[in-house]
């Protein structure tokens, strides 16, 4: 089994006076992760530490084994939503070259082998065509795949994408669901946020949350109907905490066993 | 040719040019970030806000430009203390401030009565009474604000794009949002003596505005606002000078009605355009 990519230890995340996520014991380990749970229940929030966008309030946070943030190099954020003012003179093609940032820095000449993860990202998503329009030229599926194009440009060991698949059309849904699979046969991990139980359930590991998290494991385990109800407040949401520790069907903290991740791979529905 | 000419015969004339010229320039450069971030209001506070450090230099007998810079000091420290111990959005700490200084200026212009020209010509700028050494201090100023806007490009392009995305790309947001704001207050400080320190505003906006109206990337924007700057300072002095008219307003006027011209035009021709494809459709 190989190292786990995060592990949070009575993590507190927060913005300003309002707490995000409560004390959260949690293992995230590498492969693909779908962190689920309500609106407002600290999804977003848990990526934005992971991103290092947000500072941890309290506990621990640690990325490969060091704590969070991860350098800039090691991890890509495509966030859910980018508020770019329409009519910025940006087109889709420096918009993905943005993914080189990170490696050139403030002053770093683009090389020939930049254009060609550029080239090659623009074609993996689908938009080489669309690559000389601005983003306001684009619908909303175009641009989350821009944007998606940018974060693989990016050199990574991790892929973070925040709610990659809300209200994308086919075309584009299948296009960055097929990545998601692509990252990890290229032996990069992908964690990302979603409201789909499908889509949670077709990934290795899941984290489930509710102002904290919930539970942590693989998808048979975690997403059981007791822990669901929890979290999304169809059944008693008051003095859960004992009746979880009792639930049999309460996943570990800990990574899967390599069968384990194979066995539930096979039965993916992202193919 | 003697009516375009004419102007600049004498040295204050072409001084005045030169002047304009490079106020004009500097403005347009940091101008298309200043656009392109969204900031216009706060550049329109910012040219409003350095007036009480210009009065109180002149009343004390320091440098203006230091008057200036310390009242942009205060300006930002006070529109930044607003926003971090507030959940009032920017905009309404940008607009304290801006009634705040400007009346701070007020006062303490009203508490002498011997320098009102003095002030009325830093306010709307006295093209023609630019010295040689303006010129040297503004150039000085001018190559270091655009020099840096260029080194600043790619942590500025991001920032422009989004702060969050710019922060996970590792491009230091709040330190290029920090320089940024120095950019804007060497740009007004090093204008006020040509073009005055509210109309450097409408070189600030008005040639990035129209840049972007007619740019598809931001290299380009950059070239159209600098020519199009250039442009305003000189017909503006060239009309100043046949018409009789003030030469720093009619330099910032030129450059709103490039502005206006611009979009009744780039509005016709989408117009055009669209009924063109409506017609090969039908």
């Amino acid at each position: 089994m190989s190292d786990p990519l995060a592990v949070g230890r009575e993590l507190v995340l927060a913005y300003s006076t309002h707490v995000a996520v409560e004390p959260s014991d949690f293992t995230i380990p590498q492969g693909v992760t779908t962190i689920i749970g309500p609106n407002g229940s600290g999804k977003s929030t848990l990526l934005n530490a992971l991103a290092g966008t947000i500072d941890v309030r309290a506990g621990s946070l640690e990325i490969f084994g060091e704590p969070a943030p991860a350098p800039h190099d090691k991890l890509s954020y495509v966030m859910q939503s980018l508020n770019v003012a329409e009519g910025t003179p940006i087109t889709v093609r420096e918009v993905v070259a943005m993914g080189c940032y990170p490696k050139l820095g403030w002053f770093g000449r683009f090389q020939a082998e930049d254009r060609r993860r550029i080239d090659a990202a623009l074609a993996r998503l689908e938009v080489t065509d669309l690559a000389d329009r601005h983003l306001s030229e684009l619908s909303g599926g175009q641009r989350q795949r821009v944007y998606v194009a940018q974060g693989i440009v990016q050199l990574h060991d991790v892929l973070l994408l925040d709610e990659p698949l809300t209200g994308l059309d086919l075309v584009s849904a299948r296009i960055i669901d097929d990545l998601i699979h692509t990252e990890r046969e290229n032996g990069h991990s992908v964690i990302l946020t979603t409201h789909d139980l499908d889509e949670a359930r077709a990934s290795d590991w899941v984290v489930l949350m509710s102002g904290r998290v919930i539970a942590c494991g693989p998808p048979d385990q975690v997403l059981s109907r007791h822990n669901l109800e929890i979290a999304y407040g169809l059944g008693a949401l008051h003095g859960t905490s004992g009746e979880f520790a009792d639930d049999p069907d309460h996943a570990h903290s800990t990574p899967p066993k390599a069968s384990e991740a194979h066995s539930h791979r096979e039965g993916h529905t992202h193919d | 040719m003697t009516w375009f000419l004419e102007p600049f015969a004498l040295g204050f004339q072409q001084r005045a040019l030169v002047g304009g010229l490079t106020a004009g320039v500097m403005a347009a450069v940091v101008g298309v970030w200043l656009v392109l971030r969204g900031m216009s209001f706060f550049g329109d506070a910012f040219v409003h806000g350095v007036l009480p450090g210009i009065a109180a230099a002149t009343l004390f007998g320091f440098s203006p430009y230091l008057g200036a810079a310390l009242a942009a000091l205060v300006m930002v420290a006070g529109i930044e203390f607003i926003h971090r111990q507030s959940s009032l959005k920017e905009d309404t700490a940008i607009g304290l401030l801006f009634v705040g200084m400007m009346a701070l200026g007020v006062v303490i212009i009203s508490k002498s009565k011997s320098f009102s020209g003095a002030i009325t010509s830093i306010l709307f700028g006295d093209a023609f009474g630019v010295t040689q050494t303006d010129l040297i201090q503004q150039g000085v100023l001018a190559a270091v604000v655009i020099a840096t806007s260029f080194v600043l490009y790619r942590p500025l392009l991001a920032l422009s794009f989004s702060r969050a995305k710019a922060e996970t790309l590792g491009m230091r947001p709040g330190l290029t949002h920090a320089l940024l704001l120095v950019l804007i207050a060497a740009a007004v400080i090093g204008s006020f003596q040509a073009v005055g320190t509210l109309l450097v505003f409408g070189l600030l906006v008005g040639p990035p505005a129209t840049a972007a109206l007619l740019a598809r990337t931001v290299p380009r924007m950059f070239v159209w606002s600098v020519l199009i700057a250039a442009f305003s300072v000189w017909l503006g002095l060239v009309l100043s000078y046949h018409w009789g008219t003030a030469g720093a307003a009619t330099m910032a006027l030129v450059a709103i009605v490039i502005f206006f011209v611009t979009l009744i035009g780039s509005w016709l021709r989408r117009s055009v355009l669209e009924r063109r494809a409506t017609g090969t459709a039908a």
